[in-house]
């Protein structure tokens, strides 16, 4: 409650004083820097949900102010649209935009995403300055801001309203950051392969944010044109992007305050350029903090040398660059260049990041209490098990160009039994495990779940369909806590339309998810570090953690990829009671394994493969001594003497 | 419309387009080693540009020129590795892109500042007068931009074939960590291949900068269509970028008579976000299989 | 020769190797078996500098090499032949021979004939190489790309060769005629350490075996010892 109150508390006297401001301060100039500033914090909250949730570099943005401000322009001059009107066509046309821009641009990582989004803006530019007919081209477009309900809006009005508009972005955002959307976009920057397996749909979330951040791009766009009352193409330049990024990464990534914050640097910026004196202040103060926190970071080796000392040199370079240069104007990319460069080297996690742990330690607020966890009989009732085929692989293959990984594959898994599938090194158990669960399409063969074709070469669907999986090289959603990662793929709980997630009425929903998270976390033994990120973990936690998340699924088929993959004895039997009770649930469980110790306790029936075929099949003691079995994991001896291991063949695991 | 007049407009803008196709060519190499790309390299294209000027307005003759500017672009390449590149490799993000368009803001500024915001005029020796040759007229000069091109990817292909230099840049980029156990340094070999994308920008530059002047803007002109021609090919196409930086500049010169010079850029970025939508790894690149 | 002393070393979170301690004298062939997720490929890692210790000294013909880059500690005398072989694909079989032995040779001119004779060697010990050598050698078998991958590693001249798997996903009949090679490098004299999951082939070549359990040497001994050792079946079993 003490958190709830301190953070709505500080949000609600900053709004409150800054809606004062028209009462107090006369100078127009100043209210216009604030007018823009509401403007830029919503254009800036809009390119962090790609920027810091997503973690993608989104050069495209730019384009949507733009587009959204002629958008609004002509709404109004040609269409003779209110502002009401206006706004939203703004907003719809970055939306719609967006999504377009989206789909295509999606489905690619990292770089080519950037240069997909940069080609968008360049095509934007094009056509607001070509389709001068509609646009008006390099002339420009002028507008006057358009009466509500038969006010003219002063500045005094206009400023409200932006800040007004501000506020519900701001209370927007930030209900929906805090459901299982927030969770969502960063489980997905996180690790896009475990998040399609946890049945939350990677692509289109990635969609559905980029198209929030146009859309209010879009609106943000609306605004400027009202605020300027006039447009044209130059504005919107690729340094206008440059400038953006530089406040979001500035200001804190994942972060409505560090939107805000960056907002009012980027306001402020051209009279910190124009002022010499006052930038020769501002680049010692700088120049004084690199210095500072790079000393800092090599005595305490948290950074590499490069990263203490790079931003030292460019912001001394700017002190320097400032005593010397006559116009600062001049050079202002230059300048922009040398403090983008100097936080994202030296402060990559933004003012507001590095000012949060600060706070943090200052006020030490505990986290608000967590619901009691639901039971375990109401969350996975026992299923049926009944010893009918579950799953069935017929005669599949996978290859990899000349590699047969998997080369003619027949297997039933009976339903409430926990079948294991062991093999030596090579032998093709992991591709078998992903072409299950739709990581690659089977090159032939079919897999049958429950008599019906289980679909091929997608995460999602698979995990849709009720099959559920761990990793061998594990896949957590790192940044999340071991509570949130579980809640990510919890199945049935959110019901809530997205409305209400937005005003903020979804809060039951999210209680219920929290006591459903920490009852798996409590089967696993992990309720105590349901506040622990994941990446913070134990490494035996973190391997049970990922089975509490498969279990959030409440899958027919649990695949269990090497989970006691570099356990320790003491986590390996607690893993060994972990499935076990599992398995009571009713669920089927297809366990890869290494340690043989595992598999002879818990599998009803094991499967052997060798060169992607199966060699034996049977009861863990049947396999053992299957002398095929024994040849392939200990290998034929060469000589007519060899040393043998003890009396009775052993099978290695 | 006559049918000389469109052949004509196509193959000086093939010729163009095989300017896109160097600084594309470019793109690869780093990508090969390190798989990044520096997206300043426009800015770089530019700064080797305006320094070749400068160094033929102190009286150094063209052929003394050239290995000056091709020096100055590879060093400059050197900047853009150390400083933007390495430490983002060594964290294994992307934050080479944002650090190498930041680096790329920086040249632009530099450059506006030292030599000024306008185009211009860049002498060569090479004469300007068309010959005919198979029915449609080009200068020496657009052929020049042929030859340079079409020779330097000759020499860097010959020397990756043939020195065993050339031979570690190619088994860094098949297999990163084996190299390094053949007592190969990786790093040192990215450093190489920045080096050498730095030489092929500003190669591209001087070649160019005849035909259309030497100005700031002519960064973000380029390298856009660089960026279309690398993906569009595919990032390891090889010789692929040959025939699309060809086929887009032949695209270019067309859509801009026909559609007016405006929307010159147009087909290009159309065909970028088409390429990625439909075949992200280029029409000749090869498909990436996941690992988990 | 080489010398492992109380080595740390992990994947992030997880430590991997907890203290493997274990020593290859000059001119024998030490094999290091043990159960999957023992250790095993992680411990020669470690060695060779793929993977950077986290504490413990790895002690190469009396230098210290832990904690450098893996190019430093092969330019020092170490080859690795890895888990996988990871040939150079698209590279022909004579050029991975050359790229073997890199830090010896010029880097621009003159390589081929200083190679020569080295380039012979493998040749005579590997002649299926010779046939192919200027095949792309992502389109060799298997097993002849275990021998590449061998004969890379011996082009180095190496003070210690690290063989990692050498049997891994090949037909019984070319892993016997692998250990057949093993067999011969031990006669020309080299120095091996040899990372193996069938613990039989290994155990018939090597001179010594340090059996891997959870990170660290569970037993340790001459093959003969081995063979009668409970704790090896129970090393296996887990």
């Amino acid at each position: 409650m003490k958190r709830i109150l301190l953070l709505r508390g500080a949000e609600l006297i900053v709004f409150a004083c800054l809606a004062t401001i028209p009462l107090l301060v006369v100078n127009p100039y100043a209210l216009g820097l604030l007018t823009l500033l509401a403007i830029y914090g919503i254009l800036l909250i809009g390119l962090d949900v790609t920027v810091g949730y997503l973690g993608q570099v989104n050069l495209g943005h730019v384009a949507f102010l733009g587009l959204g401000a002629y958008a609004a322009g002509l709404a109004v001059t040609r269409f003779g649209l209110g502002m009401g009107p206006a706004l939203v066509a703004a907003m719809g046309v970055g939306l719609v935009l967006g999504s377009l821009l989206a789909l295509p641009a999606l489905r690619l990582e990292g770089p080519q995403f950037a240069l997909a989004t940069l080609s968008f803006a360049a095509l934007s530019t094009t056509a607001l300055n070509e389709l001068e007919g509609i646009t008006g081209g390099a002339q420009g477009l002028s507008l006057s801001r358009p009466q509500i309900l038969g006010h003219v809006l002063t500045p005094s009005l206009f400023y409200w309203l932006c800040m007004a508009l501000l506020a519900v972005v701001w209370m927007l955002m930030r209900n929906l950051l805090a459901s299982q959307w927030g969770r969502a976009f960063e489980a997905l920057r996180d690790s896009p392969i475990a998040t399609d397996a946890m049945g939350v749909g990677t692509y289109r979330h990635k969609v559905a944010a980029f198209a929030l951040g146009s859309s209010l791009g879009g609106l943000a766009g609306g605004l400027y044109a009202f605020n300027f009352e006039y447009l044209q193409p130059q504005s919107f330049t690729y340094d206008l992007m440059i400038i953006l990024l530089l406040g979001v990464v500035l200001g804190g990534r994942k972060s409505l305050w560090g939107a805000f914050v960056g907002a009012s640097v980027i306001v402020l910026l051209p009279n910190l350029l124009s002022n010499r004196h006052l930038f020769q202040i501002f680049s010692g103060l700088g120049f004084a903090l690199a210095l500072g926190a790079g000393l800092r970071g090599l005595v305490k080796k948290t950074t590499r040398p490069f990263q203490a000392l790079a931003p030292v040199v460019a912001m001394g370079i700017l002190v320097v660059g400032g005593l010397l240069v006559e116009n600062t104007e001049n050079w202002r990319k230059a300048i922009f260049a040398l403090m983008l460069f100097s936080v994202v080297v030296g402060l990559p996690e933004g003012l507001m990041g590095f000012l949060s742990i600060f706070l943090a330690k200052l006020f030490r607020v505990p986290h608000a209490p967590l619901p009691v966890p639901t039971d375990i009989e109401t969350l996975l009732p026992p299923h049926a098990a009944d010893g009918s085929p579950l799953l069935v692989l017929e005669d599949l293959k996978r290859h990899f160009g000349g590699v047969r990984a998997v080369d003619g594959l027949s297997l039933t898994i009976r339903s409430g039994t926990i079948h294991g599938l062991i093999g030596p090194n090579g032998s093709g158990k992991s591709t078998v495990v992903n072409v299950i669960s739709g990581l690659y399409t089977p090159s032939s063969g079919r897999i049958l779940l429950r008599g019906a074709v289980l679909p091929s070469g997608s995460l999602y669907r698979v995990s849709k369909a009720g099959v559920a999986r761990t990793f061998q090289n594990l896949q957590l959603f790192g940044e999340l806590t071991a509570l949130e990662n579980v809640m990510v793929a919890l199945r049935g709980v959110y019901r809530s339309p997205l409305p209400l997630v937005l005003l903020g009425l979804a809060r039951p929903e999210e209680r219920r998810a929290q006591a459903d998270a920490l009852c798996l976390l409590d089967r696993i033994g992990l309720k105590d570090q349901a506040l622990t990120k994941a990446k913070d973990l134990t490494y035996g936690a973190q391997r049970f953690l990922e089975v509490a998340r498969a279990l959030a699924r409440k899958p027919d088929l649990l695949i269990l990829d090497e989970p006691a993959a570099g356990l320790a004895h003491p986590d390996v039997v607690q893993l060994i009671e972990i499935i076990r009770r599992v398995h009571r649930r009713g669920i089927s469980i297809l366990l890869i394994e290494h340690h043989m110790d595992v598999v002879s306790e818990l599998c009803d029936v094991v499967t052997v493969l060798d060169g992607g075929k199966v060699i034996a099949e049977g009861t863990p003691d049947e396999v053992k001594r299957d002398p095929k079995v024994v040849e392939a994991y200990l290998g034929q001896p060469a000589g007519p003497s060899e040393p043998s291991l003890g009396g009775a063949e052993p099978l290695p695991a | 419309m006559n049918a000389s007049i469109i052949g004509q407009m196509a193959v000086s803008g093939a010729l163009m387009g095989l300017v896109y196709a160097l600084i594309a060519y470019g793109f690869q190499l780093t990508y090969a080693t390190s798989k990044s790309i520096n997206f300043g390299q426009g800015e770089l294209v530019m700064i080797s540009a305006f320094f070749s000027l400068t160094l033929t307005n102190l009286g150094l003759p063209y052929w003394a020129m050239v290995p000056g500017g091709l020096l100055f672009g590879a060093i400059m390449g050197l900047v853009v590795e150390r400083a933007g590149v390495r430490l983002a490799l060594e964290q294994k993000s992307e934050g080479w892109i944002l650090l190498s368009i930041i680096i790329g803001l920086f040249f632009f500024s530099a450059a506006e500042n030292i030599w000024g915001r306008d185009d211009r005029p860049f002498p060569t020796p090479i004469s300007a007068d068309p010959i005919h040759v198979l029915g449609v007229d080009v200068t020496r000069l657009e052929l020049s931009v042929a030859v340079g091109v079409l020779g330097i990817m000759g020499l860097i292909e010959l020397f990756k074939r043939s020195t065993l230099l050339g031979k570690a840049f190619e088994a860094v980029s098949a297999d990163r960590d084996a190299a390094e156990l053949m007592g190969i340094s990786a790093t040192r070999t990215v450093m190489l291949s920045y080096g050498l994308s730095g030489a092929v920008a500003a190669l591209a530059g001087i070649l160019v900068s005849p035909i259309t002047t030497v100005g700031p803007t002519m960064a973000t002109a380029l390298i856009l269509k660089a960026f279309s021609v690398a993906v569009v090919a595919g990032l390891d196409s090889g010789f692929g970028v040959v025939l699309i930086g060809m086929f887009l500049g032949a695209l270019e010169s067309l859509s801009s008579f026909y559609l007016g010079s405006g929307w010159r850029e147009a087909p290009g970025l159309v065909l970028l976000i088409l390429a990625l939508a439909v075949r992200p790894m280029g029409v000749f690149g090869k498909a990436v299989i996941r690992k988990v | 020769m080489l010398q492992v002393e109380d080595l740390h070393a992990g994947y992030g979170a997880s430590e991997v190797l907890t203290g493997t301690t274990l020593s290859v004298k000059k001119g024998t062939l030490v094999a290091l078996i043990g159960a999957n997720g023992a250790g095993k490929t992680t411990t020669m890692r470690a060695i060779s500098g793929s993977l950077k210790p986290g504490r413990g000294r790895v002690v190469l013909d009396g230098q210290e090499v832990q904690g450098l880059d893996a190019s430093r500690i092969a330019r020092l005398g170490l080859a690795h032949a890895p888990e996988g072989r990871k040939v150079f694909g698209p590279l022909s079989v004579e050029d991975n021979l050359l790229l073997g032995a890199y830090s010896r040779l010029p880097r621009f001119f003159g390589f081929r004939t200083k190679a020569q004779a080295d380039l012979n060697r493998v040749y005579d010990l590997f002649p299926r190489l010779r046939d192919r050598a200027r095949q792309a050698s992502g389109t060799l078998s298997g097993g002849e790309q275990q021998m590449l991958a061998i004969g890379r590693a011996l082009m180095a001249r190496p003070k210690v060769m690290l063989l990692d798997e050498p049997s891994m996903g090949l037909a019984p009949v070319i892993v016997q005629e692998v250990f057949r090679t093993i067999r011969r490098l031990k006669e020309e004299g080299i120095t091996l350490l040899l990372v193996e999951q069938f613990a039989k082939s290994a155990l018939e070549v090597a001179d010594y075996a340090y059996v891997m359990e959870h990170g660290r040497i569970a037993v340790e001994g001459t093959p003969d010892e081995l063979s009668r050792n409970e704790r090896v079946i129970a090393a296996y079993l887990g």
